[in-house]
């Protein structure tokens, strides 16, 4: 008889080889999965990355290929033509992704997060086949507008508005930051249909509209930013643009709730964003410590250096598995809103935080842009600010930790 | 037509290996599948995709391990695959042998080997298959069209190339240039699961001995000379010729 401790080892290890288990060993899809992409990106995506943030061009080929590789469909059941990935693959291929270019991790992840995601969230079948085989395949890029220039972080103070017309809407109002906003095929727009019902809050009375592009949804000029050069930001303008009842998402007046889902798993894949590009840093940095001499011997033997390399890797692992525990929970159908916003909030903060020190670590080359530090730091520090800045992620932390001591 | 492919896995070529008093540790080793053999999958694609019926086969003799490489090649679309599993290694002769009972069985009319296995760096397999088949064989291809019963070739000669026909059933091996091999759709890596994987153990091929045993394995290791040549560059170069020359690199 196996003494009881050999058994608990025994069950750790059988879970550890289940499919879609516990993530401290890739299971076999996911080595498969990772493995080619990988090679795409090595030899496809990482070559350019820091050309394309020198010029802001938008990869449409790169994206073009991705498309065809089902990144784009990550999620998207086979039958509308995606890849039905658990989210924990997607998110280690997101994190692969950031590690060679966080421009286009940001355009992979947010439209499968949020463009998609939503319309997987709350889509009825129809709106399902009619817009998520060419959202999967690439074919047309997804968009997802929520914030405006009044509302960020209170998004349910948006002013956009919809007026119901019986067959059909007319949505106006402005977006600002929408990724992908001059790229994309398909839209998904938050706007206001009715006043919040007496006794709720000012989150009652929205609605989301997944609409393809139209003229009247008028992008501004890219946005000039820090980092994600090659990532497309801009604000959409949209005027009397009527819109299908039927392209109704979800509840009418209840988008508020699909809005939060969307955004937890959105979470998710910018934790590991960070993750990506705080990973590649400290390989760089990693690298450069050993090889780089001063005072006669490699820097890495300094320990204001080594402990540094030390935080950086003990820290990313730490937001690694948040990341992944998160996303074993939306697998399982748990609840994972705290998780994830953990997840998201310490992937960021760690994220950037060890581009931060790879730059230190570099010296003077870490300010230089052949050495691509800087840029991911760049690029890593939107990844504090979109699909909620960290003082919203403790805003949301506090509150599902507090609920527990409640009375 | 029935096209087979020989598939193999090797270690990325990236992959730290490190060799130990017991031989070569592969320990946490990526492994993947050969890019010659990928060039063979690639090409049997293509001939299907111009429009010729064929049913391709995916053919591996090697350690459990090989599954992957396999999935790789289902993937990227054969239609099944058989494993000739065996955690024994072979020489190039005896893995002939086993896998031409293989393709012989199947009665394939195409059978594409990879050019040179990147880890053994052996070009022997293919040839040794096409003299075990008694078919003929074009090496380094690096062009394949099919007619009726007959392939014509352009292979790589030293210094040169030729161009060849051959009649079918042949032996095919490829050489960089045939074609550029797709990436596996993430739908279809998960498919690919799907698909049957016949497993076949070395009894079922009326068993082999290796003629060759290893004795000893170790990694060539490199050093850097770090050296740095300074001053005017016009004379700099002329110095690092003069270098690579008395190296015999040039
Ligand atoms: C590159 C980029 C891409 C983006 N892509 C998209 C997209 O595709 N779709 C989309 O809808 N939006 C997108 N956004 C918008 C993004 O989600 C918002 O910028 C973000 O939610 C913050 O909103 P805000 O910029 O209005 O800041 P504000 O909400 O004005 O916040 C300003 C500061 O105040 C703090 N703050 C606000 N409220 C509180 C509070 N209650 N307690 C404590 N501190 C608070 C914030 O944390 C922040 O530090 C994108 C933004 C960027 C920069």
């Amino acid at each position: 008889m196996p003494c009881y401790s050999e058994q608990v080892k025994a069950t750790i290890q059988a879970d550890n080889r289940r499919e879609n288990g516990l993530w401290f060993e890739l299971t076999t899809d996911q080595k498969a999965l990772l493995g080619p992409l990988k090679d795409f990106l090595k030899t496809e995506v990482a070559p350019g990355a820091i050309e394309r943030d020198k010029t802001g061009v938008f990869p449409h080929e790169i994206v073009r290929q991705l498309g065809a590789m089902g990144v784009l469909g990550m999620q998207v059941p086979e039958q509308y033509g995606g890849a039905a990935l658990d989210t924990v693959t997607m998110a280690l291929i997101t994190e692969e992704i950031a590690a060679v270019d966080g421009s286009l991790c940001l355009t992979v992840a947010s439209h499968n997060s949020l463009c998609t995601g939503h319309i997987l969230v709350a889509g009825n079948a129809e709106q399902k086949a009619k817009f998520l085989p060419d959202l999967a395949s690439g074919t047309k890029l997804g968009a997802w507008g929520l914030t405006e220039p009044g509302s960020g972080s209170d998004a349910a103070a948006l002013k956009s508005k919809a007026v119901d017309k019986g067959d059909h809407f007319v949505l106006s109002g402005s977006k600002a930051f929408i990724t992908q906003g001059t790229v994309a095929g398909t839209y998904v727009l938050l706007a206001r249909s009715d006043q919040a019902a007496a006794g709720r809050s000012s989150a009652d009375g929205i609605s989301a509209f997944v609409v393809s592009a139209d003229p009247k949804i008028i992008p501004g000029k890219p946005e000039s930013k820090l980092g994600l050069h090659s990532s497309d930001t801009a604000a959409l303008n949209f005027e009397n643009l009527a819109v299908p009842s039927e392209n109704l998402l979800g509840k009418r007046g209840r988008a508020f709730s699909d809005v939060m889902t969307v955004l937890s798993g959105g979470r998710i894949g910018i934790g590991a964003m960070g993750i990506g590009l705080g990973r590649s840093a400290l390989e760089i940095a990693a690298k450069y410590a050993l090889e780089r001499e001063q005072f006669g011997e490699p820097i890495a033997n300094k320990q204001a250096i080594s402990f540094k390399i030390a935080e950086m890797a003990t820290e990313l692992e730490a937001a690694r598995l948040l990341v992944l525990k998160a996303a074993t929970l939306k697998d399982a159908g748990k609840d994972y809103t705290l998780a994830a916003s953990q997840a998201k909030l310490k992937g960021s903060v760690e994220g950037v935080k060890a581009c931060d020190y790879a730059i230190q670590i570099l010296g003077g080359y870490g300010y230089v842009q052949d050495y691509e530090v800087e840029r991911m730091w760049r690029d890593a520090r939107l990844t504090r600010i979109g699909e909620g800045t960290d003082e919203v992620q403790h805003l949301i932390i506090a509150r599902e930790y507090l609920k527990q001591f409640r009375h | 037509m029935k096209i087979i492919c020989i598939i193999k896995q090797v270690p990325d070529a990236e992959a730290r290996i490190r060799s130990t008093a017991a031989g070569i540790d592969l320990e946490g080793v990526t492994f993947v599948i050969d890019g010659m053999d990928e060039y063979g999958v690639e090409q049997a694609l293509r001939i299907r995709e111009s429009g010729v019926e064929a049913e391709i086969i995916a053919v591996a003799l090697g350690p459990k391990r090989y599954e992957e490489a396999i999935r790789t090649a289902l993937a990227m679309g054969a239609d099944r695959a058989i494993h000739l599993e065996t955690e024994e290694a072979f020489d190039p002769i005896t893995q002939a042998k086993l896998l031409a009972k293989v393709v012989g069985e199947e009665a394939a009319d195409l059978l594409l080997v990879g050019g040179k296995e990147a880890d053994w760096d052996s070009a022997a397999l293919g040839a040794a298959t096409a003299e075990a088949l008694g078919w003929p064989h074009s090496d380094w291809t690096t062009e394949l069209e099919l007619t009726a019963n007959s392939a014509k070739v352009t292979h790589d000669a030293d210094e040169g190339s030729e161009v060849l026909t051959l009649p079918l059933p042949a032996v095919i091996t490829t050489q960089q240039g045939l074609n550029e091999p797709r990436y596996p759709t993430l739908p279809n890596i998960m498919k690919a699961k799907r698909k049957e994987l016949k497993k076949l153990s070395l009894d079922d091929v009326g068993g082999a001995v290796s003629k060759i045993v290893i004795l000893k394995q170790e990694i060539q290791t490199r050093e850097r000379l770090n050296k740095i040549i300074e001053g005017d560059p016009m004379e700099a170069a002329q110095q690092l010729v003069k270098l690579l020359q008395q190296d015999k690199v040039i």
